[in-house]
């Protein structure tokens, strides 16, 4: 046994060694191409945008685009930052780290107004400037101190789609909810169920991010719910496997369905007329927009001068081939 | 020591029998053991000593028959209460913590406390001298204190937890199987340990079904076949391949009753 | 036979820095200098170490840290809790039902919180100890049921899945500020003032330091930390929890009560959780459904990098808070370096691997594990 303990000594010095040196060449291998490409921006200023959106979320894709287009364009350092489970309380914290690294400009969207709030008035007392995007009101960029709020007001665009829908007929509705943790989200069944002039009740489903776990649920309330007559789903992560179940039960084409947000499977959809019609709140401008309106603040102090809606626009089979071509990239 | 005539016997287990159900797994077992006597209990597998062991041990109560401890007649309840009335058992794999130090194993469930600042804390500077020289008087050379037990040979765990029972003031030591899976060498510093054990007055019961171990350091011999004694024989009337007979089943029985001098 | 002590030539002596040196803790203090260094040298001008910064990495890890500890100890006793980041969001949401939908006083709120999920971390421990069945398992069953519980309890009374308005309803009250309230202003009013931290330049706090105290998550953060390294190695209870870990059987054998110690550390830890949990609501005002996600895993891990034996037995809290300054460095700091977010996790993964590697030897080489 002390020879064991010997040879395990002598080897381990070397071993530790060798170990460290790799910890040390791991480190440096994948840090110095990460440095590289961090720095090559010509301009100088740089813009953070921090959103609530988790990993899994693929909506944001176009956002990644739409500030990486604007960048290039205006020639500013542009980075996308997001809490990868979605979790709001660590989203302040992302926030207050931007803060700390003192870019020239935060964009990030109002997912909770009381966690935000401030880390974001922070931010803004300290000298950066602000634009909200994407969730929040009009009325929360004010009192938090930004500059404006580019978006669509979510229970107004819910509101507008329930008016339509019910022009349309429908009568009774199931709105599949993906993200029941963010009230905002949940804020357009609202809006969509008094535009349809009935009470939500338990048409909103909260249907999880698992592709097959929402195509289940949906077959199932479906059967359970035989008078049901039209679909609301508030982004391609419910739509797309909302879409296989109604293929799968054969109601594709014949129930109502809208849905918010636009994507690779969201215009098949809606070419084929499974889907009526798609809200898009048009997230390219969200994204693009907010960098040129700071570069162009921090150059020339110019500012429009009301907040920005980017949305809703309803997009129907006609006049699909732009969005078909871009969807998913810059749509 | 193995004067019987001038000790009472520690332990007196009479007629024990232990059912399991319809399984019979002891059927009238008999055994005295006296202070300062190493009784070798001997048998091969399935003969039954786990079961014994554990009633003498508190694990389980008997069916029938009864135990003398010190003269009186004792019914433990829980291993806790046998090991408080000082009958402590070493078991062979469940005895010490490979990933904790000698001398926080040694004192495990034990733990010495002083007082600082109005807190019980635990006692290293107390724990790590005993458990330095408990180990010295054992022939154990440690690294110090801190060293872990995984660090140790089979035999030295063995020691180190014979050492500790030992320590806390155990008048029984029965020990499972100390040997069964140690080399020579080890297997000698643990036969040579249970002799230091034994001249403390101790009384060691020592189970193993190896005749060579059992030979080197017993004082008596019991045998157990299929739930039975077998008999008890002294040290000096029996030989290894008696015993070894014995343990085998018993054909010998017969012609070996002479040889086991009335004891049976 | 070795009748008297004699010295054994084939064990080396080991010189007096070198057992200084290998410790439990030893891959977490070599890859908290690492990780510094390695900042130092490429984030130094980006504000990461400016008091902002500073501040803002220091809170992720004290975060980290408080559920740490319990998750360490937990562990080392040979259990896991993987219902840590459920119960975050759980206590937060009691927090809010009871101060805020109810208007029960905070310092009976919290306190109520606080009893309510130690209790369910003791039902957890209970039904690991009596059942028998993997701590995994039975804390997954928990995992569900209180994220469940914090979505259905909010939707069916307030019907929205996140409450506001915390922090006005612990306005004057008397124990809230233990966990929202702020140490040091004083001072760091006046460090803004000579210079040495950066002002507000504009709004309501113009002229204030943007640093301006040190949280109660940080204080939680390192009394919990020494709480637990002292429990861990100065008490009995401590030798208690190493032998549950190590070899229950064994412990059992010797007198130590497993099961108790076993439950404890399962309170212990939900207690963890519901500090974690009472500072951010006391922080950020609300509480959300979707708090805490997958927090049980940063806990383990920071545990795991900090030298704990995932099997039990073995480990330290100290190394697992250098862990838990690790996590929390390198997550804030690679955004300071300017790393694509995406890549966080190879690096993460990197360093996970590494530390875990490292802290093989140096277990192998201190308990004589094969």
């Amino acid at each position: 046994m002390p020879s064991l303990s010997m040879r395990v000594e002598d080897s381990w010095e070397e071993r530790m060694k060798s170990t460290l040196k790799a910890l040390l060449m791991a480190a440096v291998v994948v840090a110095a191409p990460m440095m590289a490409t961090s720095s090559a921006s010509a301009e100088g200023e740089k813009y953070i945008l921090v959103s609530h959106a988790p990993d899994s979320d693929t909506w944001w894709n176009t956002i990644k685009n739409g500030i990486a287009l604007a960048g290039e364009q205006v020639g500013a350092e542009v980075e996308y930052r997001n809490p990868p489970t979605g979790d709001i309380a660590d989203m302040a914290r992302i926030i207050e780290q931007a803060a700390a690294s003192s870019p020239d400009g935060i964009i990030t969207t109002l997912a909770d107004y009381d966690v935000l709030k401030g880390p974001i008035t922070n931010a803004v007392d300290q000298g950066i400037d602000v634009i909200i995007m994407n969730t929040g009101t009009p009325d929360q960029a004010r009192e938090v101190g930004a500059l404006m709020y580019v978006g669509q007001p979510e229970y107004d665009a819910g509101f507008a789609a329930g008016l339509r829908a019910k022009g349309e007929g429908v009568t009774k509705f199931l709105c599949v909810n993906h993200a029941i943790q963010q009230p905002t989200v949940g804020e357009r069944c609202r809006g969509y169920a008094d535009g349809l002039g009935i009470d939500l009740g338990d048409a909103m489903m909260d249907s999880g991010t698992d592709p097959s776990e929402i195509k289940n649920k949906v077959l199932a309330y479906l059967s359970a719910n035989q008078d049901v007559d039209g679909i609301l789903t508030l982004g391609p992560v419910s739509a797309d496997p909302t879409i296989a179940a109604l293929k799968e039960n054969g109601m594709a084409g014949s129930i109502h369905f809208g849905t918010f947000d636009l994507g690779e499977e969201i215009v098949k959809g809606i070419k084929d007329g499974t889907i009526n019609w798609g809200i898009d709140q048009q997230p390219f401008l969200q994204a693009y927009l907010p960098v040129v309106i700071l570069a162009n603040w921090d150059r020339y102090g110019v500012l429009p001068g009301n907040n920005i809606n980017s949305g809703p626009g309803f997009v129907t089979k006609d006049g699909l081939t732009k969005v078909e071509k871009f969807a998913g990239e810059y749509r | 020591m193995n004067t019987r005539s001038t000790h009472e016997p520690i332990i007196r287990m009479q007629n024990i029998e232990k059912h399991f159900g319809s399984v019979i797994a002891l059927a009238g077992v008999s055994i005295e053991v006296y202070p300062g006597e190493c009784h070798c209990l001997l048998g091969d597998n399935g003969a039954g000593k786990s079961t014994f062991i554990k009633t003498m041990s508190g694990v389980h109560k008997p069916t029938n028959g009864e135990i003398l401890f010190g003269g009186r007649p004792m019914n433990f309840e829980s291993p806790r209460d046998a090991m408080d009335a000082g009958i402590a058992t070493v078991h062979q794999h469940l005895a010490m913590i490979p990933l904790m130090s000698v001398s926080r194993n040694f004192f495990m469930g034990n733990e010495p406390v002083k007082k600082v600042l109005g807190f019980n804390l635990f006692d290293h500077d107390y724990a790590n001298k005993i458990t330095m020289e408990e180990m010295r008087k054992m022939g154990i050379n440690l690294r110090g204190p801190d060293q872990a037990v995984g660090t140790l040979s089979g035999g030295e765990r063995q020691t180190v937890a014979i050492a500790r029972a030992v320590h806390f003031g155990a008048k029984v030591l029965i020990l499972d199987e100390p040997t069964s899976a140690l080399g020579v060498r080890q297997t000698a510093n643990v036969l040579a340990t249970i002799d230091k054990v034994r001249k403390q007055d101790i009384a060691v019961v020592f189970i193993t079904h190896n005749v060579r171990h059992a030979m080197a350091v017993g004082d008596r011999f019991t045998v157990l076949n299929r739930g039975q004694t077998l008999g008890t024989a002294q040290r000096g009337q029996i030989t290894p391949e008696e015993l070894q007979d014995m343990m085998a089943g018993g054909q010998e029985m017969v012609a070996l009753e002479g040889s086991l001098g009335g004891t049976v | 036979m070795v009748d008297t002590a004699q010295t054994d030539e084939r064990i080396k002596e080991i010189s007096p820095l070198r057992k200084a040196l290998i410790r439990p803790e030893l891959g977490g203090i070599v890859g908290t200098i690492a990780v510094f260094v390695l900042f130092l040298l490429f984030a130094s001008d980006s504000g990461m170490f400016a008091s902002q910064g500073v501040l803002n990495w220091s809170l992720v890890s004290a975060q980290f840290m408080i559920i740490a500890v319990g998750a360490c100890l937990l562990m080392i006793a040979g259990e896991f809790d993987l219902s840590v980041g459920s119960m975050i969001g759980f206590a937060g949401m009691m927090v809010a039902v009871f101060g805020v939908v109810l208007g029960w006083p905070m310092w009976l709120t919290i306190l109520t919180t606080f009893a309510i999920c130690m209790a369910i971390g003791a039902l957890n421990g209970w039904i690991v100890v009596k059942t028998g069945l993997p701590s995994f398992i039975v804390t997954l069953a928990f995992l569900f049921i209180l994220r469940g519980f914090t979505i259905f309890i909010p939707q069916t009374i307030e019907r929205k899945t996140i409450i506001g308005g915390i922090r006005d309803a612990a306005e004057g009250d008397w124990l809230a500020p233990i966990f929202g309230g702020k140490i040091g202003q004083p001072l760091f009013q006046w460090l803004g003032d000579i210079g040495v931290i950066d002002v507000f330049e504009r709004g309501s706090r113009a002229g204030q330091p943007v640093v301006d105290g040190v949280p109660m998550l940080i204080v939680w953060a390192i009394a919990l930390v020494i709480f637990g390294h002292i429990l861990l190695t100065k008490t009995r209870f401590g030798n208690w929890i190493f032998a549950s870990g190590g070899d229950a059987e064994a412990a059992r054998n010797s007198g130590v009560p497993v099961n108790r110690v076993k439950i404890l550390m399962f309170v212990f830890t939900a207690f963890c959780a519901t500090v974690f949990a009472t500072c951010q609501v006391m922080e950020f005002g609300s509480a959300g459904a979707d708090r805490g996600l997958l927090k049980e895993f940063e806990a383990i891990i920071a545990v795991v990098i900090g030298g704990a034996l995932l099997t039990g037995g073995y480990g330290s809290v100290l190394g697992a808070a250098l862990g838990a300054l690790i996590f929390g460095v390198v997550q804030q700091g690679l955004f300071f370096a300017g790393v694509e977010s995406s890549l966080f996790r190879v690096f993460l993964g990197i360093i996970l691997l590494a530390a875990v590697i490292l802290n093989t030897y140096i277990r192998r080489i201190i308990t004589g594990e094969r």
